[in-house]
């Protein structure tokens, strides 16, 4: 079965075609790094298969089930990073994951939560608020956050704005040990590091598809070049 | 032991799709475990309130013995409430807009009503302990000398309604205002115009038990009637739209 599959995915903004029948299915276990220019499409794909924001046209499909027709059914199997922590400020780190905890239905709450904070070594600080957590740790506890209900499908959208380096590094290796048993979509403006994770790549450009391809089948050099041939010139 | 951030296999994580009520459980608690921490809206609403009294005081001081201070202070009461309530609504939701954590609920399997019904709730029990404080230093500061009429317990049943009404009404503008430009002129524009008739039935009401002349019991049944058809009417509607509103 396909994890993520979009057909034909269509997105109006008043006048404006944010997406242009979007089309591509990606198999359990793949990783998808989406790439294209400022004002692409590539967050308001990310909020049509994540259910933030509904298709005007096309139908999405997340572990076989229809986002349109059943959308809770897709939330509880998805889970999303963003550049937004989508964490409360004032909130304690442990308050704000019992409250996500809960929220999600997670049995033995309590003890998932602290679980979750270990593994991204956030524990020292569970009683902190959150607004004293340096962008890095806030990043960390968002992923916590996003997979404390063990979602199969995770969306990251521009997951490194604001980290430095060593975050990146912290980030990344986070990611490497969520991979297992899950797919993963990513939007992200870094050409190497996208393309460095994904088993799958997509190029948007003024909403359109220009390239969805394995990656296996892509050499870097060639795929950076079409990138600024195509997305970069303006020529797509 | 598998690492805990990969799919728990050989510790798969259990997930109950929660019930409406410990959605709502879990909602109301959040908003005011961050009251708790924040004190925001009450030191606000509190502050507010208390610089309303003030400004009447100053104003009531000019007019002397000849202003009847009990036929007035229904609506007196009622325009602090309405302007305190204001403030409070104004910040409700403005933590749900920082940092994305409105999408973070969106992403949340549940009927988006019992978002509206919670932050009512939020909204109701913060503007309750607001009046807790307030209503006894307006009997004590303007009606301590001029006396009020024996039926003025059913004050707190003319508080109750009214301030149900607003945090329902107030709840679902809050939410409408809270992404436009000049959020907070927005929601007075909306709100005082729709809450016209409970604010005109609750003066009402009030005015009837404070001054308690001769048939003050049919206006005061006749104008709670009409302020509870409100929250019952307006609530309902609230409710229903409520996932129309927060997902635009």
């Amino acid at each position: 079965m396909s994890a993520v599959v979009a057909q034909r995915v269509s997105k109006v903004f008043g006048r404006r075609k944010a997406l242009d029948r979007v089309s591509f299915e990606l198999p359990e276990g793949a990783f998808l790094s989406i790439f294209g220019p400022n004002g692409a499409g590539k967050s308001t794909l990310l909020r049509v298969l994540s259910t933030l924001a509904r298709p005007t046209e096309g139908t999405v499909r997340v572990a076989g089930i229809d986002a349109k027709e059943h959308p809770d059914q897709v939330r509880e199997r998805i889970g999303l990073i963003s550049h937004q922590s989508m964490l409360y400020a004032d909130l304690t780190a442990f308050e704000n994951l019992m409250f996500v905890a809960r929220m999600h239905g997670v049995v033995d709450a309590e003890d998932r939560v602290r679980t979750m904070l270990k593994a991204v070594e956030l524990d020292h600080r569970r009683y902190d608020a959150v607004r004293t957590f340096s962008r890095g740790m806030t990043q960390r506890l968002s992923i916590a956050r996003a997979l404390l209900h063990d979602p199969s499908v995770v969306f990251l959208d521009e997951p490194y704005a604001g980290l430095d380096p060593h975050a990146v590094d912290i980030f990344d290796d986070l990611i490497d040990r969520m991979r297992a048993g899950r797919t993963f979509v990513m939007v992200s403006h870094d050409l190497q590091k996208g393309f460095d994770a994904a088993t799958h790549v997509l190029v948007l450009a003024k909403g359109r598809t220009v390239l969805f391809q394995e990656k296996e089948s892509v050499d870097f050099q060639e795929f950076s070049q079409l990138y600024r041939e195509t997305v970069g010139m303006g020529v797509a | 032991m598998a690492d805990e951030l990969s799919t728990g296999v050989e510790r798969p994580v259990r997930v109950k799709r929660p019930s409406t009520w410990a959605h709502y459980r879990a909602l109301v608690k959040k908003d005011l475990l961050h009251e708790m921490h924040t004190k925001d809206m009450l030191t606000s609403m509190g502050l507010y309130a208390l610089l309303v009294l003030v400004v009447y005081g100053a104003a009531l001081a000019q007019a002397g013995s000849q202003l009847d201070v009990q036929q007035m202070a229904g609506g007196l009461l009622w325009a602090a409430v309405l302007f305190t309530s204001l403030l409070g609504l104004n910040r409700s939701f403005g933590h749900e807009t920082a940092d994305g954590c409105l999408d973070g609920l969106m992403l949340v399997p549940m009927d988006r009503s019992v978002l509206f019904l919670a932050k009512a709730t939020a909204n109701l029990a913060f503007l309750a302990i607001v009046e807790v404080v307030v209503v006894p230093l307006f009997f004590f500061f303007f009606l301590g000398t001029v006396g009020v009429a024996p039926s003025w317990p059913l004050l707190l049943a003319v508080l109750a309604v009214g301030t149900i009404g607003i945090a329902g009404v107030g709840t679902m503008l809050s939410t409408i205002t809270v992404n436009t430009r000049g959020r907070d002129v927005m929601l007075a524009v909306l709100f005082i115009p729709l809450s016209f008739p409970l604010l005109w039935s609750c003066v009402s009401a009030a005015t009837a038990v404070l001054v308690g002349t001769e048939g003050f019991m049919d206006t005061f049944t006749m104008s709670m009637a009409l302020a509870g058809g409100y929250d019952v009417v307006m609530i309902l509607v609230s409710w229903v739209l409520y996932d129309f509103v927060v997902s635009a």
